[in-house]
């Protein structure tokens, strides 16, 4: 009888431990067929991420009834393994399975241990049934697109798979046959009253064992082929997602000597690299990504969860071409559309999001970069803004030797080549340099600053733009080029410290520039006014007005600036709060070149006004000028009379 | 001594720049006579500005515009009057017809002046960047060739009588003959032609999309006008070249310009100096187009172009 | 199918011009540099030429070490090769300039044949002489169309059309001629990067001719007065319309 089980289960573990690894294989040689990138840093952030991401479920929890549903399903699972284990051995042979020595007998006969079985099992089923009630009857906007059917069959396994183990426990209780003290086990020994000791429960104990061992057969063979394997795939995901400078993109290089070993970004899914492929691998459908993304929230044809799951079946689709070295068709328009990847703000809302670590961002750039770099294909109204920043340094075909014009009679120094470096250097940015409404922050902070008594300078002329728009829009190689000047200019002048108005610069400042050579202090204006402040280097009178803060995603979402300019606002006012704050921010809806891009749809920079106007207060502070300009335009367009004004404003006015 | 202009006309009527260079030219010419040069018909009233002889060029092939046989009556007349200066309006076809002058008597050509002084050297000071730069230069040639820039002189009259007219037929060869039109694609479709028009509203990147400008297209309906955008609105594929107005686009001369989000870059300006009022709305009161504008309304386009609109409709009712 | 096209470096002035302290030139410091807008379609048209019937492009340009710029940008979106003709910062009157490009051409047709059409920009946003591609033409013995929007070349001849009131002058010109075009023609493209890497090997014969002296001699740059213009603000927002109706009254254009 042993030897017919053992044959038996021989051949379905065979068959399905075959299915498994033919699937597991191809997908392993797809990871490995994908572009470098490295991501081998920090191993010690890695290895906590794994703690609390994986272990801890901590993004999950960022939604907490959802979190706990699935934290529930996943702990019990972890609880329930090596009854998986078990199971195996007592369909081989009913009795005295396990050579007596060994540690798995030692903790079969483990009361507490049978305890936990019975337990997580049970809360696992509550898992699964909460899942159901919440995809049936709740049914969130979320899942608008997932596959829905597959996810009910996934539930249906895992809830098969727990009552079949269950019921088994309880058939060998009934049988007098359990290692442990019945007493231990709340659940499986009061179910075991259901089953008489005779032939009929001998069966049934056969049956239950042999159905969940054929479950978990089955699930293994079912499971590289669904979104279920993202319990293979997450958590290496997980451990290889960026641990610091989120802003950071990967930079390309273009100095190969042979065409044929460029990257223009991802053109066909043999351009995706190991960790796309892997995103791609790890997406569950859960849609939190959709839910927070603002190009979706205002109707646009982007939603992060569609992009990832249209790259993962184009991927599938094409993975034995990959392999082969056959053809292979674009991305774009094939995998998703070219509206999908313009529509993209790079709030990295989704990423900040995403329980599996997806960097739907990246994604989003590498198609931009190939279709920008290689195909010239992208927003005609981009064009302009792209010529512009090439030749004539900033991206709004303003003349660079008048960058410094709005300094006039501020008496900033403006350092030429040759003068000593300054304390400080305050970097403007394109925005405030030319744009009337975004100058006001750059003298504000000007006159802050000097009144603070710091050693600052601008480059006036010779700052040209970051390279921050064209970057995002995919232009890496114009991007570079503006990197490598400014580092020469930067580094020549013995420029230490860098403050920087606007979010973008800072980010690019801080945490793409050092790729190319250029490693400074760098640090946005509301964290060195929070300072000065705090060191009472400047003085502000605190005011009753209500101030509402909005943060940047590139500050607070990509760079952890959050409570710096909070600091601030309530030296100056009564600070208010927006439900979306914080790294869960709403977008002002410029970011990722779309200051220059039209806008299809509703506004997103509406949508965000209208939230802000919505909390009463009179004033809306903001430390960007992209978001000045958004956010003041989508004031005025919701028809309310808020004053949309920088934070280095507000609190220079808050000094008279 | 004398000078000789090339007057171009349409069906007879001089043209506006064509009676400006003819302005030009009697300052240039100080007392001298002032010949002028007409192909295929002769154009009427240039007694009335200052000149003694008309010579009407005549052959099959000024039927239609041919500017290396225009070119070649104008070297053939110049060799008999061997006048001091050659003068035409600094039009496309000004330009056109004496560049082939210069090229046939390989002379150097000063196109588009404001002034012109004579001598040896001549000194002239011509128009660069579309009228944004002034250059002045001087001219070393035994004959002096220049085309005026339209608008920098205003057209005077003087009491004169009719011109004496002799007409002349050039001897052209093959080469002159080659360069000529020989059809039309017509493609006007109606409205208002930009060049043409007395009102032309225009609007730049501001306008947001081709949509955003609606309100513009209706405002100028409004004042029966023609609508104008900027480059960048050409370049971001919104609207076609051939409303473009700048130094590389359509160079306009209405009574009245209402420049909306524009801001007044020079190769802009280049194309739009002509016009006798500008009117400049935009949210920026730093904006270069404010310090060549008549009048100026600070705000955005959006809301301010369909209050106007409403405006007029009030007042016209 | 050969083609040429001529191209000058121009800066890109924005909103003011400054002039250097001896007002010789524009003070060109901090400025970015571009095709001049005209020739710029030129570059793509024949491009496009090439890419319809085959054959070669070259783009040439007289301007100062620099301009190399300008032709690797042409080379970028399609340009074969390049010839730089180069100067010093001393300015090239239009006579000199297309005598110079003249021994250039007739140099590269002895060694590689005939252009079939030569492209020039109808003038030169900076200084707008209109007349280089004309004498060019003359001294090759080529026929010369002006100003088209455009450019379409058939078996021996090119169809030629050019703006006129009302719709578009058609020219039919024997083929090898000369043309002179204008922004409109087409939309240039935008180069790609691989295009820009491999313009980077392309190869560019560099030679620098004597500049004769000027006939058409620059004295001196001068900034015209603004004059003296400051708009009279009719208003804010909305609330102006009923002011900027008056002025429309006064002018007469309110009907």
């Amino acid at each position: 009888m042993i030897v017919v089980s053992a044959l038996a289960l021989a051949a379905a573990s065979a068959v399905a431990a075959g299915l498994f690894a033919r699937r597991a294989w191809f997908l392993v040689r797809l990871v490995r067929a994908g572009k470098p990138v490295d991501r081998t840093a920090d191993v010690g952030r890695r290895v906590r991420n794994e703690a609390t991401i994986v272990l801890g479920q901590r993004k999950l929890f960022q939604r907490l009834g959802p979190g706990l549903v699935h934290a529930l399903i996943f702990w019990g699972f972890l609880v329930l393994f090596p009854t998986i284990l078990l199971a195996v051995l007592g369909v081989i042979d009913r009795d005295g399975f396990i050579p007596s020595g060994a540690p798995l007998a030692w903790l079969a006969r483990q009361g507490w241990f049978v305890l936990l079985v019975d337990v997580f099992a049970v809360l696992v089923l509550i898992g699964v049934v909460a899942a159901l009630w919440i995809r049936k009857v709740q049914r969130p906007p979320r899942f608008k697109g997932s596959h829905l059917g597959e996810a009910d069959l996934i539930l249906g396994l895992i809830a098969g798979i727990v009552s079949t183990l269950l019921l088994w426990h309880a058939a060998r209780i009934a049988l007098d046959l359990n290692e442990a003290p019945a007493g231990w086990s709340p659940v499986s020994n009061p179910l075991s009253s259901l089953f008489g000791t005779g032939t009929a429960t001998e069966v049934l104990e056969r049956v239950f064992v042999w159905a969940h061992v054929l479950l978990i057969l089955g699930f293994l063979a079912y499971l590289p082929h669904s979104k279920h394997l993202h319990i293979a795939t997450a958590a290496i995901n997980v451990f290889f997602g960026r641990t610091r400078a989120r802003g950071r993109l990967e930079p390309l290089d273009f100095e190969a000597e042979d065409e044929a070993d460029l990257r223009f970004g991802a053109g066909t899914v043999a351009d995706l690299t190991w960790k796309q492929m892997l995103d791609a691998m790890s997406c569950t459908e859960c849609g939190r990504c959709q839910d927070v993304c603002p190009a979706y929230a205002t109707g646009k044809a982007l939603s992060p969860k569609l992009l990832i799951m249209g790259v993962r079946d184009h991927l599938f689709r094409e993975g034995s071409q990959v392999l082969a070295g056959g053809e292979l068709s674009p991305l774009v328009p094939n995998a998703v559309t070219d509206d999908v990847v313009w529509d993209c703000v790079t709030c990295g809302a989704c990423v900040h999001e995403c329980p599996v670590s997806i960097e739907h961002v990246d994604h989003i750039v590498d198609m931009r970069r190939h279709l920008v770099m290689v195909e010239s294909r992208f927003p005609a109204e981009a064009e302009t803004m792209l010529r512009d920043v090439e030749r004539g340094g900033n991206p709004w075909g303003k003349p660079q030797p008048e960058r410094a014009a709005w300094a006039d009679g501020l008496g900033v120094r403006v350092l030429l080549p040759g003068d000593p470096a300054p304390e400080v250097l305050y970097w403007v940015g394109c925005a405030a340099s030319f744009d009337e409404r975004a100058r006001a922050s750059a003298v504000a902070t000007a006159k802050l600053l000097l009144a603070a008594g710091l050693d600052v300078a601008i480059l006036g002329p010779r700052e040209s733009c970051t390279g921050d728009p064209a970057r995002r829009m995919g232009n890496e190689y114009v991007f570079q080029s503006f990197a490598r000047e400014n580092v020469a200019t930067l580094n020549e002048s013995g420029v230490t410290k860098i403050v920087a108005s606007c979010p973008h610069c800072f980010n690019t400042l801080a945490n793409e520039y050092p790729d190319f050579g250029g490693r400074y202090e760098v640090v946005h204006h509301t964290e060195l006014l929070a300072e000065l402040v705090r060191d009472g280097r400047l003085a502000p009178v605190a005011g009753s007005e209500e101030i509402v803060y909005h943060d940047s995603c590139y500050l607070a979402r990509h760079n952890d600036v959050i409570s710096a300019p909070r600091e601030l606002v309530s030296r100056i006012g009564k600070p208010l709060e927006m439900a979306r704050s914080g790294k869960r921010t709403f977008c002002c809806g410029a970011g990722g070149a779309h200051m220059w891009m039209e806008e299809r749809g509703s506004q997103i920079n509406e949508e965000r006004a209208r939230e802000a106007a919505a909390t009463g207060a009179g004033t809306l502070a903001v430390a960007c000028p992209f978001c000045t300009l958004m956010l003041d335009d989508g004031v005025r367009q919701t028809g309310s009379d808020m004053r949309v004004a920088d934070v280095s404003v507000l609190l220079a006015e808050a000094l008279e | 001594m004398s000078v000789l202009v090339f007057v171009e006309h349409d069906g007879g009527e001089p043209t506006e720049p064509a009676l400006q260079a003819l302005t030009f030219a009697r300052g240039y010419a100080s007392g001298d006579p002032v010949h002028s040069l007409a192909v295929g018909l002769e154009p009427d009233g240039l007694g009335a500005y200052g000149v003694g002889t008309l010579h009407v060029a005549e052959h099959d092939v000024f039927g239609s515009y041919a500017p290396a046989a225009v070119a070649q009556a104008v070297v053939e007349l110049a060799g008999r009057l061997l006048p001091t200066a050659v003068i035409a309006a600094g039009t496309d076809a000004g330009n056109e017809v004496m560049a082939h002058v210069a090229a046939k008597l390989d002379l150097p050509l000063a196109a588009n002046c404001v002034e012109a002084t004579p001598g040896d050297p001549a000194r002239v000071t011509r128009v660069r960047w579309g009228g944004s730069l002034l250059e002045e230069a001087a001219l070393h040639a035994p004959v002096k060739l220049l085309t005026v820039q339209p608008h920098a002189v205003a057209a005077i009259e003087v009491p004169g009588e009719g011109p004496a007219v002799e007409r002349f037929a050039p001897v052209l060869g093959d080469a002159d003959l080659t360069v000529r039109v020989v059809g039309r694609t017509g493609e006007s479709a109606g409205g208002v032609s930009l060049s043409d028009a007395k009102v032309v509203v225009s609007a730049g990147r501001g306008a947001g999309s081709p949509e955003g400008f609606a309100g513009v297209e209706e405002l100028a309906g409004l004042l029966g006008g023609a609508v104008g955008c900027s480059r960048a609105v050409t370049m971001a594929g919104w609207r076609s070249h051939t409303d473009q107005v700048g130094q590389t686009g359509t160079k306009i001369a209405p009574d009245l310009y209402i420049a909306c989000g524009i801001s007044g870059a020079t190769q802009h300006m280049a194309g739009c100096k002509g016009a006798k009022a500008i009117l400049a709305i935009n949210v920026d009161r730093d904006a270069p187009i404010l310090s060549s504008a008549d009048y100026a309304v600070i705000g955005d386009l959006h809301e301010v172009v369909p209050a106007i609109s409403a405006e007029i409709r009030k007042a016209r009712s | 199918m050969r083609m040429l096209v001529c191209v000058k470096r121009v800066p890109m002035t924005g909103g003011k011009i400054v002039l250097t302290e001896d007002a010789q030139a524009i003070e060109t410091r901090h400025l970015g540099f571009t095709i001049s807008p005209h020739e710029e379609c030129g570059v793509e048209e024949a491009v496009r030429l090439v890419e319809q019937h085959g054959g070669e492009s070259v783009v040439l340009t007289l301007g100062p070490p620099e301009a190399v710029e300008q032709l690797r940008d042409a080379m970028a979106i399609g340009a074969d090769r390049a010839i730089h003709l180069e100067t010093d910062v001393e300015e090239w009157d239009p006579q000199a300039t297309a005598a110079a490009i003249v021994d250039a051409i007739r140099a590269d047709e002895a060694a590689s044949g005939p252009f079939d059409l030569v492209f020039f920009g109808n003038e030169a946003a900076d200084s707008g002489n209109y007349q280089v591609g004309t004498r060019v033409a003359y001294a090759l013995g080529r026929p010369v169309a002006t100003g088209l929007r455009g450019v379409a070349v058939g078996d021996g001849t090119v169809r030629c059309e050019q703006e006129a009131p009302g719709g578009r002058d058609v020219y039919e010109l024997p083929l090898p001629a000369v043309v002179t075009v204008k922004e409109g023609l087409n939309l240039p493209r935008y180069p790609s990067v691989p295009g820009r890497l491999r313009a980077q090997r392309k190869p560019v014969t560099v030679s620098s001719p004597s500049r004769p002296p000027s006939r058409l001699e620059k004295l001196r740059l001068v900034v015209p007065e603004g004059q003296g213009k400051e708009a009279t603000i009719l208003g804010h927002g909305p609330d102006a319309a009923p002011a900027v109706v008056e002025v429309l009254r006064e002018l007469g254009v309110l009907s």
